[in-house]
């Protein structure tokens, strides 16, 4: 099943992430005690294979927070960083909760280690961020899309994303994906927050947006 | 493993075989989550193919002939013997069907891979020589044409099955 959706469409998708997206910095902030600010420059419609593109490729590393998404929608969200950028993340967001110098140090080495803070704070900020969008979502639909726990993955983006393309039937541009930038202060973390509605339920996402038929 | 843009390396991916008897090629699958990649060499020919199944159950299908275990092993199964491979001599091994994702109760599909797999190939009187199947490990899978070395890797280690 292909959805159409029209520039104007596509303006209300990438204009709900972008909503979304302002609450998740708020509460990253609160949750952080630093001003982050989240941006969703671009949204688009794309297939598993641009998914995996834009990983770097099947085997490529990535640090992935999972949640499964049911209600009214049913479907995954993902956000993925790659590793370097996630210890980056991990420590803007461990700054605020300690004081000058008291933070954990960035494991040294091995940029595939992460101490239990670190897995923490990213499985959190994964968890408020998807959150976020779920919360915009349940607006539109006038009843909660709910999520499961997070659940924090350090793995091949194609061994990730198998075990979610399961749920989509067809290979057509079924993801939104969104290139999404945390900023603090004048560093900048980039990463991709996926979501990945089941066939049925993409119709009733993009409808309950208001995308489809204008 | 080999680097991707190797003009040697053969990629099957979801859905996807490749074979080859050139001595110097390499079969590869990138990113085996609970989808699992099953490796046939025959010794004496020295023919080698690679399948990326990625579900259970499922009907045949021209794009991915291989998507699904019981509808594409068949078709896996004589291209390589079609290319000159025996199959009551070749020898089978197989990765994949890891549980990723576990939240929500997760899929269980990986599982289901693995035991539809072993399935299919006992009511062919085959059998895996050696497999890695199964665990919450994303692996990559690489079969040397040249010997039949079945090179298993995952984000901490490589092992050779």
């Amino acid at each position: 099943m292909t959805l159409f959706l029209s520039e104007a469409g596509q303006s209300v998708v990438t204009g709900t992430f972008g909503r979304a997206m302002k609450r998740a910095g708020e509460a990253l902030g609160a949750m952080s005690g630093q001003i982050i600010d989240v941006q969703t420059p671009q949204v688009r419609r794309c297939s598993a294979a641009d998914v995996l593109a834009l990983a770097g490729g099947a085997d490529s590393v990535v640090l992935a927070v999972y949640v499964r998404i049911f209600g009214s929608i049913e479907g995954h969200s993902l956000l993925l960083f790659a590793p370097p950028d996630a210890h980056r993340f991990a420590q803007i967001l461990l700054a605020g909760l300690f004081g000058p110098g008291e933070a954990p140090a960035q494991t040294a080495g091995n940029v595939l280690a992460y101490d239990d803070l670190e897995l923490s704070a990213l499985q959190e900020a994964g968890n408020v961020t998807i959150s976020a969008f779920l919360n915009e979502l349940g607006m539109h639909l006038h009843e909660p899309v709910q999520p499961t726990p997070p659940q924090v993955v350090i793995e091949m983006a194609g061994a990730v994303l198998d075990a979610v393309l399961l749920d989509l039937v067809s290979d057509t541009d079924q993801i939104l994906a969104a290139r999404t930038t945390f900023s603090e202060g004048g560093r900048a973390i980039d990463g991709t927050l996926l979501v990945l509605p089941r066939a049925d339920s993409l119709r009733v996402l993009l409808d309950a947006l208001g995308a489809i038929g204008i | 493993m080999t680097v991707a843009g190797d003009p040697s390396l053969l990629v099957a991916g979801i859905g996807e075989m490749v074979m080859s008897s050139s001595s110097d090629a390499h079969l590869v699958a990138y990113g085996l989550g609970s989808c699992i990649a099953l490796a046939v060499w025959d010794p004496r020919t020295r023919v080698a193919g690679l399948a990326h199944f990625m579900l259970p159950t499922g009907p045949a299908n021209a794009t991915s002939p291989v998507k699904f275990i019981d509808s594409g092993i068949d078709t896996f199964l004589k291209a390589v013997e079609g290319r000159g491979a025996v199959m009551n001599r070749s020898i089978l091994k197989a990765a994949g069907a890891a549980a990723m994702l576990t939240v929500g109760g997760g899929l269980a599909i990986g599982k289901r891979n693995s035991e539809a797999l072993k399935a299919a190939l006992a009511q062919r009187g085959l059998e895996l020589t050696a497999s890695a199947l199964g665990g919450t490990v994303g692996r990559s899978v690489q079969l040397e044409v040249a010997d039949g070395r079945f090179l298993v890797k995952s984000v901490s280690f490589v092992n050779e099955l």
